[in-house]
């Protein structure tokens, strides 16, 4: 296996130097909170049933707690007096070749950082900082898989994470204008590009203009029915996706939030609202201040609690038998355990939607649908992806739904290999292509 | 003062000081301004993570395992008894019978989960040595100080085992009994910040 | 890592079924892909302008052209694709036109 051998020759090649600053980067991401949590995790081992790795493929290796161990083992050995003095009683170890490549393989090959097990950690631990803080030392140690390491690389430089030109972006959104005028009749329906000042500047996910267009024209279709100031970028600032989430190099995900910093403050934005997107949610609003160590001088929303709040203020109106078949909601990680929106989309899809079946569990409990913590873009983990997405399959066929609704492209995507791979027959769909097809005068 | 109880005085002396340093090295780690607005209450999603949070309604973990969870709920009474049964032998107070009881059939629950860490291969695989030696220790305290209270005899063995867990709890992991509350605190208010905890009332369907 | 058998050759596909080597392409071997990962028997005229024009647009960019470009060369409307590829244009037609898998959310 090629790939596999590519990261054996990467971990051969790691020096006493390489350690040593992954070590430094691992530390500076350490704040009280962490250690407070590595000192702390008692081996208890009820977090393994949390975790859809361990359900569906239940190994040692794929107990949260024994993912957690591996980072425990090198804090405690670094950074603890007993890890140095009695290492063999309290499991501790130093960072090397072996280590760093059972932290690759815990912390990139079996854990999305969907952060189910810190709802179920018997001591209180959020996990996912940890592994995040691993993540970014492997990185330090060029141990980022190089198909993800390649998404970032892409946006940094294109300003996109699919390399897609400027032209190729204004001409689709042309494209989707003059759909949306067929579709509505309107021939002033509009996808504004750079309008200066507008209230609300719209963000998207790359795959959407590439290849999925059809959840842009929805999304216009509900601005365009609410009468919404709104507008695109034609330059960078379009894209909300951000893989430094995921390589967790806080320098390269900074960079990317700046994107959408520039763009806000070059068009006057008053609200920066993100489409449906998990992680690109959680970057843009929970961690973007923080990598940029900044307040943004504008609010970010994500789009759900928009269509909320039309509904509510009766900005549009929907006719839920427009949506006859029965519908499910999956809840993305990075929006709802992470991103805090747990309600609005709720309350958007019993408008929306004549038959609405809740998962269960749902919300925070919410089982991950495997292609979270930049699983996509892994290509070595496919299996393992695609077997831990089996909780997410069961999920849904429990539901007997015949749509599932997710508010995250990655979900979307993930999803549809489940129902390949599963054959669910379901079909896949986001919030506003719901709401749109809902929308009545 | 007897040698043994002077023992257990120093023993609970040095760990506490042990346990205060280790706390605060860790507090050293620090911590950072954020810069995002929150989305709800640090401190109302503290709270929330050490009530309701904390209950089987709220974590499928214990719902999975009720009986881990009843062998631990037992164990942790237990050694809370003994160590209440500890300070009233130091002061020479009256030690009340249901306190023995208690502790007792805590270590009944330690021994079970000594049990099932030995024979799990997953529990067994995720163990140090520190994990079983801090249940024996823990253990052993708790059956001798119900032991001791009930019936007379075994004191010095019981002495002899607190001052020997006094000693070891900044050493293995017992020492979440200081940092549990650090933890509770930081993983409940970084959701309360998000607007996760607590979560909204009368919601239809919970998870 | 899988392996392909195709005219008795060996052919590597990688862990998402993708061709590690997009310049064995052939049509036939386009049949094959598409049986083994889109459960499609035979390929339309329509399978085939879609797959074509991707192909082309590949060896002129070294990149999967944008599902507009798709529909205004083919003619073949954005709801047509999703129905003549299920699993979409990346993981669907791309594949089937021998492309490597795009970075992103695909």
């Amino acid at each position: 296996m090629p790939e596999f051998d590519e990261l054996e020759a990467r971990l051969a090649a790691l020096t006493e130097a390489d350690f040593a600053c992954g070590l430094e980067v691992f530390r500076g991401k350490l704040t009280a909170a962490d250690a407070s949590y590595l000192n702390t995790c008692v081996h208890c081992g009820l977090c393994a049933e949390s975790c859809h790795y361990f359900r569906m493929d239940p190994e040692l290796e794929n107990i949260p707690a024994a993912k957690l161990k591996k980072i425990a083992m090198v804090f405690k050995r670094e950074y603890t007096t007993v890890g140095r003095f009695a290492p063999g009683l309290v499991g501790a170890k130093a960072m090397d070749t072996d280590m760093a490549r059972a932290w690759v393989d815990a912390v990139f090959g079996r854990c999305s950082l969907c952060g189910r097990c810190s709802m179920n950690c018997t001591v209180g631990i959020a996990l996912p900082r940890l592994f995040r803080a691993a993540r970014a030392a492997l990185g330090a140690m060029g141990l980022v898989p190089s198909d993800l390491q390649a998404t970032v690389d892409t946006a940094l430089q294109h300003g996109n994470n699919m390399a897609i030109s400027k032209t190729d972006w204004v001409e689709t959104v042309q494209w989707i204008e003059e759909e949306l005028q067929l579709e509505t009749g309107d021939p002033e329906a509009r996808l504004p590009l750079d309008r200066q000042g507008a209230k609300i500047l719209f963000t998207v996910n790359p795959r959407e203009p590439k290849f999925f267009p059809l959840s842009l024209q929805a999304s216009a279709k509900v601005f365009w029915a609410a009468k919404e100031d709104w507008t695109l970028t034609a330059d960078n600032g379009w894209d909300l996706t951000n893989y430094g989430l995921f390589n967790c190099n806080d320098q390269e995900a900074g960079a990317l939030t700046q994107n959408l910093v520039d763009a806000m403050v070059r068009l006057g934005c008053e609200t920066l609202v993100i489409g449906e997107c998990g992680h690109g949610y959680a970057s843009a609003r929970w961690e973007g201040p923080e990598w940029l160590q900044q307040e943004y001088p504008f609010k970010v929303k994500s789009i759900l609690e928009l269509m909320d709040e039309y509904l509510r203020e009766g900005r549009i109106k929907v006719d839920p038998a427009k949506n006859p078949k029965p519908v499910t909601l999956h809840d993305p990680c990075n929006l709802v355990r992470h991103g805090g929106i747990c309600e609005a989309q709720r309350r958007v899809l019993q408008a929306s939607a004549a038959h609405f079946i809740e998962m269960t569990p749902n919300r925070e409990h919410n089982f991950c649908c495997g292609g979270g913590g930049g699983q996509l873009a892994m290509g070595r983990y496919k299996g393992r992806r695609l077997q831990s997405g089996g909780m997410k399959a069961q999920q849904i066929r429990d539901t007997a739904a015949e749509v599932v609704v997710t508010p995250c492209h990655n979900c979307v995507d993930q999803l549809m290999e489940l129902n390949k791979e599963y054959k669910l027959k379901v079909q896949i769909k986001t919030v506003a292509e719901v709401v749109a097809d809902a929308l009545v005068s | 003062m007897a040698p043994l109880q002077l023992g257990v005085l120093l023993a609970a002396a040095g760990s506490l000081t042990a346990l205060v340093l280790e706390f605060r090295g860790a507090k050293a780690f620090g911590t950072r301004r954020l810069f995002a607005p929150p989305a709800g209450d640090a401190v109302a999603g503290a709270r929330y993570a050490f009530t309701k949070g904390m209950a089987p309604q709220a974590k499928e973990s214990v719902r999975m395992n009720p009986l881990s969870y009843l062998a631990g709920v037992l164990y942790h009474g237990g050694v809370f008894a003994a160590f209440a049964l500890l300070g009233l032998r130091l002061g020479n107070f009256h030690r009340p019978k249901a306190l023995a009881a208690l502790a007792l059939v805590g270590a009944l629950g330690g021994f079970a989960l000594f049990g099932k860490r030995l024979l799990k291969a997953h529990l067994r695989g995720l163990s140090s040595p520190d994990d079983f030696v801090s249940n024996i220790l823990a253990t052993a305290f708790a059956t001798l100080a119900g032991a001791v209270t009930l019936r007379q005899g075994l004191e010095s063995a019981w002495l002899m085992v607190a001052i020997a867990l006094l000693v070891y709890m900044p050493i293995g992991k017992i020492r979440h009994c200081v940092f549990f509350f650090s933890t509770r605190y930081h993983s409940g208010a970084f959701f309360g910040r998000r607007g996760v905890f607590p979560p909204a009332t009368n919601r239809p369907e919970r998870g | 890592m899988s392996i392909l058998e195709f005219n008795g050759k060996q052919l590597e596909l990688n862990e998402e079924g993708f061709l590690v080597n997009p310049s064995i392409w052939t049509e036939e071997l386009a049949l094959v892909l598409a049986r083994q990962e889109e459960s499609l028997d035979q390929l339309s005229e329509d399978h085939w302008a879609v797959i074509r024009f991707i192909r082309a647009h590949f060896l002129e960019n070294q990149a999967a052209p944008m599902v507009r470009s798709i529909c205004k060369s083919t003619g073949i409307p954005l709801k047509r694709i999703y129905e003549l590829f299920a699993s979409g244009p990346a993981k669907g037609a791309c594949k089937l036109a021998g492309l490597p898998k795009p970075d992103g959310c695909v």
